[in-house]
This record gives structure tokens, C-alpha cells and sequence, in this order.
């Protein structure tokens, strides 16, 4: 696994990004500034990021409704994404989208989906539509546990699998669906067990580790790109925050959530760069307080932008 | 009291080489499935008591379910933190429990976690990992009456185990690390998704084992010499990248279904007890197939070849032996009558 260097930075500083983010909107959302829920990435933020890191601008992914650290590391815009949660005008969806509903085509952000499962046609038919045009661009479909006990899930697989489309499903393992444990919703431990039923390859990496996962992701992209068709890549990780801001968390226990900020993705990574000599820790100061001050512009930006009239209430409302 | 170990590791046979070779897929049911053929096995021939290690999916308790066992069957007390220092630590348990065989289900890997928790007690190793060099392929309900027998003393154990050899790895000198079959140097500085598909960044191998018939790391070892190694020797290999022109190529399968040339530089035979140096920092340490030990900048690895690995039992010898000693113990009797008298063949 040969990283340049220059990868590696972008890793520590998007999962950097998409931290600050989340915890700012934490905030935001407590002083009431940003509206509809949300559903933060903290702790998961190597997934994101060791899948993205494979991709290229014209790839696609899909999102679910826990899906700014995927549209941060697809390149989505802090500004337009910060704007949107504040329901302003300037935002992704001109204010009346808000969190779960973000997407930016140019980029290949096929859009966050509130409706659980609901990545998984889309995906299927980015993929169907890069193989009818020739290209040899792929698709990364994120999804969490719960989305893979819908029935959705299993279409999307089948129709993968036999058509051979250029699909990486990204299953994002973080042991909860809401407040329901995995454990009782199902039987076995492992998503990528499922894989075998639709004849494709599915394999399980520790999803705290973003070189664990860039690697087997660069992988399955290869396989996607090749036409060798779709991978089903199984990242166990933890969302530290509750399912959305405001859950009190009364189905986990609190030794649990310290277990894993034990394995937290952030400071593992900074540990090896600094290791390593791939980063110094005035380097990696240097890169916290540029990111902060960046999340602090979309602040302003959100802040200053102004508010739909009620004139646009109707317009891009298709149903 | 005839006390057996079970530690079925609920991760194994999942990795990556799903992907980048073509390893099987061991689904946690069918461990499930094995364990129960296991503890049917060791009943029969008069064990008494069952530890195992508790897992997040519950293979032994799972396994428990809708089979009627008079054998007491525990968890030990530790808790799981869901890696492979669990594995360690419930061998580390079941031996300081008495345990007198630790069946083990799992591949290379798992073997060796439970190796660094113990080495005193014997292991009857089953196969549900990736490479399967170190456990067997082999059938739960024999594994279980081959662990029973040895557990009860029914048949001598210096009479039907083997010393296994192993590889302890030293940082500076410290020792931190052990493998069993193969320790490789990686030109790499991540560990990444652990396991090793490219040869082109393998520098050196040392291998306790060294057979054709391999499939791994050490099968390039078994490439390289006319005639199998003696127990009492390991294998030191340094490779060469696949475009140079020194040395000679062979070809390996370093993995199911992946088969690649691979460029040796040179080939030397170890003694127990001798040390080998890698002289490449930063680097990274794959133990038994699996990328394992990040070597900082500046710090010397150095792999000693030590003949004191596990204890394995020889099941073959182990069944033969119950046979010739008439070791059927009176619990087996009980079954056989039982199925006799039930009218089944009448």
C-alpha cells in the first residue's frame, strides 16, 4: 500500500474537517440555528474519508441521512452545505432541504437521503449508467446496519451482482439502527456475510482505521473499474453523538461509547503521521486552526446569507 | 477433572483476501455448527467440563442450543473488547482454569493469539481461517473426541502431541511480538487491511515450515528446497523485486487462488535458537500472513527461530492410540447402548 504523501494529509485534513464540522453544527443546533435534525459523523470519519480518497471527481456516490462526512470528502462546499442546515437561500437546496437532502450532481454527490435504504437504487442506477455509457466511472453507496435488513438493500445487490455494475457498497457498521442494537435486529454479526447470497466478494476492515479502509476500498474500486463488477466493504466503526442531536442514548452504555473513543480514527492517525515523519505537530496545529477558521467563514457565511421568501415556497417542489 | 478450552474466533476468515485472492468465506454459523460437532465429540469420549471464550456473536452458547449436554459448558469471565487480544487472554485464563486442550477454531492468525497466552497446554487447532497453515481441516466431531481423549488422559499426551516451533519477533532486542509459521519484513510503513497480496514489497521471509504444499508466505520456502526441512531448522529467504534480474524466480500461491512469481535472492537454512536481523526501517511486520508490528524509523528488528511453540495434538495418533488402549470412555458406552437399544436398526 504505497500512500503519497500528499494523500495522506488530505486524509488527516478531511477527517479533520468533517470533525469540526459535526461539532460546530452541535452547537449550531443546540442555539437553535440550524433546523430539521441532524445526524452526526463523529467517529466515523475514516469511513468517509478512506472511501473518497479512491474516487475521482466524475465518480458518484450515494448518501444516507447521516451524510455530511460523505459530502465533505466528496468535495462538497462548507459554505452551501453550512447555508443549507441554516435554511438559508444560498444553501445546496436553496434553503428547504436542510440536512438530509443535500446533493451536488457536478460532484457526483447523488444526494443524502432521509428515507433509510434509500441510496440503494439510485446507486444501482448510477452504476447501470456508467456501464450503458462506457465510462469507467464507479459508485460508492453508503449505508448503515439497520439500511441492510431493507428490502432494498437486496434488490440493489442481486441487480449489481448480475448485471456486473461498477458498485462499491459501503456499509458503515456502527452497531445501531436508531436505538435498536444490531444484535437484536439481526442474526449474524457481520453485513458483509450477505455478500456471498448475490455471488459477490464481501470483506470486513476496521472502519477506525482510514488506511484500513482506503486500502481494501482502493480494491474494490480497481474490481469496479475493470468491470469485474460490484464489493460489498463492511467498516465497523461508532458514531460517539446519539442517532440524531437531541437522543438521550438510553440504549447504549456509557462504558461502551468509551470503549470505542478509545479507537477513535482521529488520534490513531495523527499517532502514525507523527510516527512516521509524514506530519509534525506543529504541522497538524497549524491545519486545526486553518480548518477551524474555515468552518468559522461557513458560520458567517450561513449566518449573513439570506432567508427564502415566502414567494419561493412552491419552487423545485416536484410532488 | 478432564477440562477442554474453546476458542472460536468469531473474526476469522473474513479479511480482505475475499477480495484480493480468492479465500473463503467462513460464516459464523457454520463455526456454530462445528463447535456443536466439537463439544458432541468431547462428550462422548468423557470430558467433563467446557471454558470457552465469550464472543459478541455467541458462537459456543449458539451452539449449546438444541443439543442435550450433560458436560457442564461456562463462559470464562473477561471481558470482550472484540479484537485479537481476546483470544489471548482467555488462553492465558483456561490455562491458569487447569484447562488440558484448547480447541481452537480459527486460521494462522487466531492460532497465534492464543499462542501468546500459552503454549502449556495442547491445542487441537481447527481450520476457519484464510491459509489454515498452523490448524486443520478437519472434520468437529473428530477434533472434539481427539481433544476429549486428550483431556481425560485416556491417551498418554507426550504420546500423540508435537512441539510446534515458533518465531519470536525483537525490537532493540525487546521482544514484542511472536508468529508461528512465517514472520515477512514489508516495505511499507501502515499496516493497513493487514493481509499481504504484493510480493513486490515482501523483503524477507523467515519461516518455521517450508512445504510445497503450503499456501501463504511459507510456500515460497517450500519452492526453494529438494527435501523437507527438518524440525529442528527454519528458513531464512530474502526476495528481490519481480523486475530485477538477480537471483531466480519461483512461483508461489501467497494466497488462495493467487498464484505469483516471486524473485529469491537467497536462501538460508536456520538453527533453533538463531536470531536473523532485517536491516530496513521504517518497515512493517506481517506475522503469520498478517501485517502486524510497525517498525519506527531508526529502531532494528531482529526474528529468533525457538522450539518452543505449542504442544499439537496429532489426531491421527490420537485416534489410533484410543483404539489400540480400548479408550472409549464409559460416557461413549452409554451413547453407543443407547442408539444400540433404541431400536434404529432393528
Amino acid at each position: 500500500m504505497a500512500v503519497e504523501k500528499e494523500k495522506l494529509n488530505w486524509m488527516y485534513r478531511n477527517m479533520l474537517t468533517i470533525r469540526n464540522f459535526e461539532e460546530r453544527v452541535a452547537e449550531l443546533f443546540a442555539a437553535g440555528k440550524c433546523f430539521g435534525f441532524v445526524h452526526l459523523y463523529v467517529g466515523e470519519e475514516a469511513v468517509a474519508t478512506g472511501v473518497c480518497a479512491n474516487l475521482r471527481k466524475e465518480d458518484y456516490i450515494t448518501s444516507t441521512h447521516r451524510g455530511h462526512g460523505h459530502l465533505i470528502s466528496k468535495g462538497g462546499d462548507l459554505n452551501l452545505m453550512m447555508a443549507e442546515l441554516f435554511g438559508r437561500r444560498t444553501g445546496y437546496c436553496k434553503g428547504k432541504g436542510g440536512s438530509m437532502h443535500i446533493a451536488d450532481v457536478e460532484l457526483g454527490i447523488l444526494g443524502a437521503n432521509g428515507i433509510v435504504g434509500g441510496g440503494f437504487p439510485a446507486a444501482v442506477g448510477a452504476g447501470f449508467t456508467a456501464k450503458y455509457k462506457g465510462t469507467d466511472h464507479v459508485v460508492a453507496c453508503f449505508f448503515g446496519d439497520g439500511a441492510s435488513n431493507q428490502g432494498t438493500f437486496h434488490e440493489a445487490l442481486n441487480m449489481a451482482s448480475i448485471w456486473k455494475l461498477p458498485v462499491v457498497f459501503v456499509n458503515e457498521n456502527n452497531f445501531y439502527g436508531i436505538s435498536l442494537s444490531q444484535k437484536r435486529s439481526m442474526n449474524i454479526p457481520d453485513v458483509a456475510a450477505r455478500a456471498a447470497s448475490y455471488n459477490i466478494p464481501g470483506v470486513v476492515v476496521d472502519g477506525n482505521d482510514v488506511l484500513a479502509v482506503y486500502e481494501a476500498v482502493q480494491e474494490a474500486v480497481k474490481r469496479a473499474r475493470s468491470g469485474e463488477g460490484p464489493t460489498l466493504v463492511e467498516c465497523k466503526t461508532y458514531r460517539y453523538r446519539g442517532h440524531f442531536e437531541g437522543d438521550p442514548t438510553v440504549y447504549r452504555t456509557e462504558e461502551e461509547v468509551r470503549e470505542w473513543k478509545k479507537k477513535d480514527p482521529i488520534p490513531r492517525f495523527e499517532t502514525r503521521l507523527s510516527q512516521m515523519g509524514i506530519m509534525t505537530e506543529d504541522q497538524m496545529k497549524q491545519l486545526r486552526d486553518e480548518i477551524s477558521n474555515q468552518i468559522e467563514e461557513a458560520v458567517k457565511f450561513a449566518d449573513e446569507s439570506p432567508w427564502p421568501s415566502p414567494e419561493e415556497v412552491l419552487d423545485d417542489v416536484y410532488a | 477433572m478432564a477440562l477442554v478450552g474453546i476458542i472460536a474466533n468469531p473474526a476469522s476468515g473474513k479479511d480482505i483476501r475475499r477480495l484480493v485472492a480468492h479465500g473463503s468465506v467462513f460464516d459464523n454459523i457454520e463455526k456454530v455448527n462445528i463447535v456443536r460437532r466439537i463439544l458432541l465429540g468431547l462428550q462422548a469420549v468423557g470430558a467433563d467440563k467446557v471454558l470457552y471464550m465469550p464472543d459478541y456473536f455467541g458462537i459456543v452458547p449458539r451452539a449449546v442450543e438444541n443439543v442435550h449436554l450433560k458436560m457442564s459448558v461456562e463462559p470464562l469471565d473477561m471481558y470482550c473488547e472484540g479484537t485479537q487480544e481476546d483470544s489471548t487472554l482467555a488462553a492465558r485464563l483456561l490455562a491458569e482454569e487447569g484447562a488440558r486442550c484448547l480447541v481452537v477454531l480459527g486460521g494462522d492468525g487466531t492460532n497465534r493469539a492464543v499462542a501468546k497466552g500459552s503454549v502449556s497446554v495442547p491445542f487441537m487447532s481447527v481450520s476457519t481461517g484464510t491459509n489454515n497453515i498452523f490448524p486443520c481441516m478437519v472434520e468437529g466431531t473428530i477434533a472434539g473426541m481427539a481433544a476429549g481423549f486428550v483431556a481425560t488422559g485416556l491417551v498418554p499426551v507426550e504420546d500423540v502431541t508435537f512441539p510446534a516451533k515458533r518465531l519470536d519477533v525483537m525490537i532493540d532486542g525487546e521482544a514484542v511480538d511472536l508468529a508461528l509459521v512465517d514472520v515477512a519484513l514489508y516495505d511499507d510503513i501502515f499496516l493497513g487491511s493487514k493481509a499481504i497480496w504484493d510480493m513486490d514489497r515482501v523483503k524477507e521471509l523467515v519461516l518455521t515450515q517450508a512445504k510445497p504444499s503450503n499456501i501463504g508466505l511459507s510456500s515460497v520456502g517450500g519452492m526453494v528446497i529438494d527435501r523437507p526441512m527438518p524440525q529442528e531448522k527454519g528458513l531464512h529467504v530474502l526476495l528481490g523485486p519481480s523486475d530485477s534480474d538477480e537471483g531466480f524466480v519461483v512461483t508461489a500461491p501467497v494466497a488462495p487462488g493467487l498464484i505469483k512469481p516471486v524473485r529469491v535472492l537467497e536462501v538460508n537454512e536456520i538453527s533453533l535458537g538463531e536470531e536473523v536481523s532485517f536491516d530496513l526501517s521504517p518497515a512493517v511486520i506481517a506475522l503469520d500472513g498478517e501485517r502486524e508490528v510497525e517498525v519506527l524509523p531508526g529502531k532494528k528488528v531482529s526474528v529468533r527461530l525457538n522450539e518452543n511453540g505449542p504442544r499439537v495434538v496429532d489426531i491421527e495418533m490420537t485416534m489410533w492410540l484410543a483404539v489400540r488402549n480400548k479408550a472409549w470412555s464409559p460416557a461413549a458406552n452409554e451413547e453407543v447402548s443407547f442408539y444400540g437399544s433404541s431400536g434404529h436398526n432393528a
